[in-house]
């Protein structure tokens, strides 16, 4: 982890409020890994004050690439999709525990809205290593669906679901995924990012499933690097209840651990 | 040449600079991100003899040019501190400042005694925004008969440099700091942070799981600097300033006011290289002004 200037290469809007943002910092590039998150400084002013983190949604080594993937909401967003090609932006980072693959096949993603960022980055790695992936990815309707396959190279099995049936599937992601099931799909190992409430439908449907299943969990944050115990949550280890960080232990959590 | 060498009480620290508890861990989070050797002084996150959990999530919120926590003393305790954590802090070269807290004054007491026994410790830090559970929860800070009773309890165990920590939440805090150095402290600092508490208008509800929080950051200074300056006039004792502090005309600001040292918290999540900056803003200010050190500067706002 460290702390670097990294110079923004392209500032992208891809759809209404969704960007996608190519930082350039070799040392990101090599040393990021999927799960893990950048800490930005997008003020220098007093207002935002604190920093702002980002999961990292791809790399791009030999170019020294690093991409987020973000949507504005807030006045933290709403500078970062200020920025201008050749400004620098200040990120620590990467950081927190990447997810873990343990090698059954396939893997299956499941995102929610903007929670896809992660998972974009393990699929393209799991994508690399030969590895066969499926990406169920749902939102609210075609306005909030990001056109994904663009930033996927050909291989990764796109599912897409929106609630109004504007674009791909109809409904919801946890019942999607369940008539997936109903299908004969049969996964290795799950993956998911996206709402709370969402990751805690899915964590309590896994519980008739049974896959192994990692989430990567969002908390207010301060010092980001594990000093503040700010963005803390309750984790069950060990028939124990204890707090363990976001930014630290996590954003990457086994989700029969996690206190929903 | 100027000097930010700095002598408070019988502390001798290198720069004027410390990190405010809580906000720096016990100082490993940070170690690859800076030369902890160029801190003042390493004051760690509140110990407490049991080992606490802290307060359920969320545990902050941004606020206006600053940020209400309410993390609840998370720590691992006494004994682990003395296992896990002294070790490592006693190997770097940095004054060692532990801040304590605890429900009763035997609690204070005990980990005074404990920690008395310890080598590498430089001074210790009262936390005293904590309630008394045997006084119906009346927080130490904010009653003088409480205060002055504590503090001369945990000075009579602590041999080295006692430092109170006080709490902005009081109607008089000259009076606490009186009652403070009646009891025996050497150094006072000040401000901790403000109570506040943010609502959820979406829910309706507090938006912190434990309701209230405590308000830190650049919105608190103008509090907390004229805070050190009340303090200065009601005691001859030295003091550690801070709250909000983010930049070198900040920090300058609290030494005018009347603090010898002065401490960096929330500022070093914004930029983890605050403390470093500010020490080289004030060489250049010495510098610039012709004076040999900070010492000369303390407290020329008062009349």
């Amino acid at each position: 982890m460290k702390q670097c200037r990294a110079l923004v290469r392209k500032l992208e809007e891809i759809s209404p409020y969704f960007y996608y943002l190519t930082l350039e910092e070799p040392y990101l590039a090599q040393a990021a890994q999927p799960g893990q998150f950048l800490y930005l400084r997008v003020s220098t002013g007093l207002s935002p004050l604190l920093r702002r983190p980002f999961s990292v949604a791809g790399t791009s080594p030999a170019a020294g690439t690093v991409l987020l993937l973000f949507r504005r909401v807030g006045a933290g967003t709403d500078l970062l999709s200020c920025l201008q090609e050749g400004d620098r932006l200040d990120c620590l980072g990467p950081l927190g525990t990447p997810f873990t693959y343990y090698g059954s096949e396939p893997a299956v993603l499941l995102a929610g809205g903007v929670g896809v960022a992660p998972l974009l980055f393990l699929g393209e790695s799991l994508l690399n290593g030969g590895k066969s992936v499926h990406l169920f990815y749902g939102a609210a309707d075609a306005t909030a669906l990001l056109p994904v396959e663009r930033f996927l190279s050909p291989g990764v099995l796109i599912h897409y679901i929106t609630e109004d049936g504007s674009v791909g599937e109809q409904g919801k992601l946890p019942q999607a995924f369940q008539r997936a099931l109903d299908r004969g799909l049969s996964p290795g190992e799950l993956f998911a990012c996206g709402p709370r409430p969402l990751l805690a439908v899915l964590a309590r449907e896994n519980g008739q499933w049974g896959y192994p299943l990692q989430v990567s969990l969002e908390e207010n944050m301060a010092c980001g690097v594990g000093a503040c115990q700010g963005c803390s949550v309750l984790i069950q280890k060990d028939g124990e209840t204890v707090y363990e960080r976001v930014c630290r232990e996590g954003p990457v959590f086994h989700s029969k651990e996690v206190v929903w | 040449m100027p000097s930010l060498k700095t002598r408070i009480a019988s502390l001798a620290l290198e720069t004027p600079l410390l990190t405010a508890s809580g906000t720096f861990g016990f100082g490993d989070e940070y170690a690859s991100l800076m030369r902890l050797e160029g801190l003042g002084g390493l004051v760690v996150k509140t110990l407490t003899l049991k080992p606490r959990s802290g307060n359920p999530p969320p545990r902050l919120v941004e606020t206006p040019a600053g940020m209400l926590n309410a993390i609840g003393l998370q720590n691992p305790g006494l004994k682990h501190f003395l296992k896990a954590e002294l070790p490592h802090l006693q190997n770097r070269n940095i004054p060692l400042i532990i801040s304590i807290a605890g429900d009763t004054e035997e609690e204070y007491v005990a980990l005074a005694e404990a920690l008395d026994r310890q080598t590498g410790i430089a001074a210790l830090e009262l936390n005293l925004s904590c309630p008394n559970v045997k006084k119906g929860g009346i927080l130490f800070g904010t009653d003088v008969v409480i205060l002055e009773s504590l503090v001369s309890k945990v000075r009579s165990v602590w041999n080295k440099p006692l430092i109170a920590k006080l709490t902005p939440n009081v109607t008089a805090v000259a009076d606490l700091a009186r009652a403070a150095a009646t009891g025996g402290a050497d150094i006072l600092s000040a401000i901790n942070t403000l109570r506040g508490m943010v609502i959820d208008v979406a829910t309706g509800r507090p938006l912190l799981g434990n309701r209230f929080g405590g308000l830190s950051g650049p919105a608190v200074r103008p509090v907390a600097v004229k805070m050190i300056y009340e303090i200065f006039e009601a005691t001859k004792l030295p003091l550690i300033g801070m709250g909000g502090i983010m930049n070198t005309d900040d920090a300058l600001q609290f030494i005018m006011a009347g603090a010898t040292a002065v401490a960096v918290g929330t500022a070093n999540f914004v930029e983890p290289q605050t403390i470093p900056q500010i020490a080289a803003g004030l060489n250049d200010y010495l510098e610039k002004a012709g004076l040999e050190s900070l010492h000369e500067l303390v407290g020329v706002a008062h009349d």
